[in-house]
């Protein structure tokens, strides 16, 4: 599988702080894979996606799109990314196929494919008729799912997303991870993940990077991990390694 | 395309129903409240006429000096009448009217031979508060001071034997032929009628200003920082989009509803003035176009026209299209410096607070263009007002019918300097991480604030 995003020692310091936020992140992301990234609050996770997402600028090193880096060529980047921000909205005043004929008339050349996008859009969300109602009028479960579907419905080579599925129901969360799942596995598309959330990591992801401190402790496949820190599960080993961190 | 699609998101953001019903609903309470206002005036004049028809006068002296007294009198709406008893409300009801004035028997004979003032009743029906009622008893009013000059009248003509055109003449020595001078020219027009128009005029730009940068601050502010808190805007740049194309769309958009809203408001507020007094406001609205009277009030209005075009102080095409310019431009630098002021918001609090700058530098050159000539100033206190970059906005109309041109085009650079610079600091924003990494919290201030506090305590 060919490699979609390289990240090679992406720092970032926030001025009038005295720590890096991100201290030199290496990994990498193949095609059709999920990798999430761990960490606890103010670990780094949201920086490092941000800087990859070309919303901020690191500080030193770099991250390559499909080829096209971050620093350099942030346009190019942005053709092959969506980012799903945490928590994020929608425009309350639009109905829910207004948003998705807005957000793919940003990335479609011509109309064909523009419509191609919002077939997709609409089957993905599976909103129905709801897609005709006014975003405002939408719960938080039917949000995020209308931003998934927008995240996913121009194909990107890249899906990044921060907390997928923070705020959702059990269901809706369910449904969420299984449709990652699925255009990882049918359509290749690779996805970059962070979460706080263990159990839906270890569900959804092929492989993980715990991150505390601004650093990149450790990465590898759930299985691997587990073996080598002798953990049962994910939360175990994320347990490891953070205390690992504290006690040097 | 994306521009277009850029422009019709932020349109239908800004545009909402209730921005929209708010818009109409701000016309037609100006229009309502200049009907409301002009309605009571026009009572006002309406009850000060019914009053001069609904004064009765009672004379009651047989002597010769007040026969011919009354027979000089001016006012002659007043209608003579003999009175049944000394029951004065009974009497008014009677006679139907709402005041009375009595002259008493011995009234001729107390000024003529004893040499004493003579003594008038003056009886007045209460209507209660308002307006129209105040009227009413004024002109009652007027009418007995008629009485006292025309007794003025009859003792000259009695004691010095004086011709009724010579005691005109005494009474009105000098007539006045009334000539204004402005800036080299002159124009036989009163000032002070000019003066009542320039007035008018120096109003209803700032407002429209005022108003203008008000509502456009304010809608970009609230827009750029809402996207932020909502975290859309994260979602908009890291799309396929040039960040300029955002911008601009964003800038647009704040423009042509800002001009929506100025539009709705100048229509309600022309309709004011209109309803408060047309004449006032024909002359106000001539002044702005520059076009012909066509008030009732005909002749004066129009010598007031004639004499500003003759004093220079008409304004010609060019010079509301460099009026239009500077208008543009003190727009262009308000969203501006909102953008960069609403993209540091990190929550609902700090958009109000972030708003405080803002709304002080448009208010500030505001009050001051409506009471006082900046140029007129200290120097210094006009430096600083001239510092604020919306004053020039302010003043410009005032500058341009002065011919005060130095003043202008040295405003107008200034503007034109200070919005590039806004514009770089708006562009650097958005064409780098400063949109998402510089921020402004209210409750990190009040923090800030508390642990100073404290700390001083301590």
């Amino acid at each position: 599988m060919a490699t979609v995003l390289e990240v090679q020692g992406l720092s970032k310091k926030y001025p009038k702080k005295e720590n890096l936020a991100a201290d030199g992140v290496s990994f990498t992301v193949n095609e059709g894979e999920i990798f999430a990234l761990i960490g606890p609050n103010g670990a780094g996770k949201t920086t490092t996606i941000r800087m990859i997402s070309t919303l901020i600028q690191p500080t030193s090193g770099d991250a390559l799109v499909a080829g096209r880096s971050v620093v350099k060529e942030p346009d190019k980047v942005r053709e092959n990314i969506t980012y799903l921000p945490d928590e994020a909205g929608a425009y309350k005043t639009m109905t829910g196929i207004n948003y998705l004929e807005f957000m793919a008339s940003l990335f479609a050349k011509d109309k064909d494919t523009l419509d191609k996008f919002v077939e997709r859009g609409k089957a993905i969300c599976g909103l129905g008729d709801r897609l005709s109602d006014k975003i405002g009028g939408y719960s938080r479960g039917m949000i995020r799912k209308l931003l998934l579907a927008r995240a996913v419905m121009t194909e990107p080579k890249l899906a990044i997303m921060d907390e997928a599925t923070s705020g959702l129901d059990v269901i809706n969360a369910l449904e969420i991870r299984k449709m990652i799942k699925n255009l990882a596995r049918e359509q290749h598309m690779a996805f970059l993940l962070s979460s706080h959330n263990m159990l839906e990591i270890e569900y959804v992801s092929d492989r993980v990077g715990i991150m505390t401190g601004g650093k990149l402790m450790v990465v590898g496949a759930i299985d691997e991990l587990k073996e080598r820190y002798e953990a049962a599960n994910l939360e175990e080993v994320f347990e490891r390694v953070v205390k690992d961190n504290e006690v040097r | 395309m994306k521009f277009g699609n850029l422009l019709k998101k932020e349109l239908r953001e800004l545009l909402t129903k209730q921005a929209i019903i708010s818009m109409v609903f701000t016309m037609v309470l100006l229009i309502v409240m200049g009907q409301v206002i002009g309605g009571a005036m026009q009572d006002a004049d309406n009850s000060a006429e019914d009053a001069a028809n609904n004064i009765a006068l009672c004379n009651q002296d047989d002597s010769e000096f007040t026969k011919n007294m009354l027979e000089n009198m001016e006012n002659t709406n007043v209608a003579l009448v003999e009175l049944e008893s000394d029951d004065y409300a009974a009497e008014l009801e009677r006679l139907d009217r709402k005041s009375l004035i009595i002259i008493p028997q011995g009234f001729g004979d107390s000024i003529v031979n004893q040499r004493k003032v003579g003594e008038v009743k003056f009886v007045n029906t209460l209507k209660g508060g308002g307006f129209s009622s105040t009227m009413s008893t004024a002109t009652a009013a007027e009418a007995v001071s008629s009485i006292e000059k025309a007794c003025s009248d009859e003792l000259m003509r009695n004691d010095y034997g004086v011709t009724d055109a010579e005691i005109e003449l005494a009474k009105n020595p000098v007539s006045t032929t009334e000539y204004t001078v402005h800036k080299g020219r002159t124009a036989a027009a009163s000032s002070a009628g000019i003066s009542a128009v320039l007035m008018l005029q120096s109003m209803i730009a700032p407002f429209a200003i005022f108003f203008l940068l008000l509502m456009a601050a304010q809608m970009i502010m609230t827009a750029i920082s809402t996207e932020k808190i909502d975290k859309t805007l994260e979602t908009l740049l890291s799309a396929p989009v040039p960040r300029m194309t955002v911008l601009m769309a964003k800038m647009t958009a704040a423009v042509i509803t800002a001009l929506l809203n100025a539009l709705f408001m100048m229509i309600g507020f022309v309709f004011y003035m209109l309803g408060m007094a047309g004449s006032a406001a024909g002359e106000m609205a001539d002044a702005v176009t520059g076009g012909p009277m066509v008030s009732e009030a005909a002749g004066a209005v129009t010598s007031t026209a004639q004499a500003m075009a003759e004093l220079g102080l008409a304004l010609s095409p060019a010079d509301y299209i460099l009026f239009a310019i500077q208008l543009f431009l003190t727009l262009a630098i308000g969203l501006a410096i909102s953008l960069i002021l609403g993209a540091m918001a990190t929550d609902v609090k700090s958009v109000q607070t972030l708003t405080m700058p803002i709304m002080i530098a448009v208010m500030i050159p505001f009050f001051v263009s409506m009471f006082m000539d900046v140029n007129d100033m200290s120097p210094v206190f006009r430096t600083i007002i001239y510092a604020i970059p919306f004053t020039h906005t302010y003043t410009a109309l005032t500058n341009l019918m002065n011919g005060d041109m130095i003043i202008f085009w040295g405003g107008l650079a200034y503007q034109i300097v200070f919005f590039a610079v806004c514009m770089f600091l708006a562009v650097k924003m958005f064409t780098t991480d400063k949109l998402f990494t510089m921020s402004f919290s209210a409750e990190s201030m009040n923090k800030k604030r508390k642990g100073k506090n404290t700390a001083a305590q301590e």
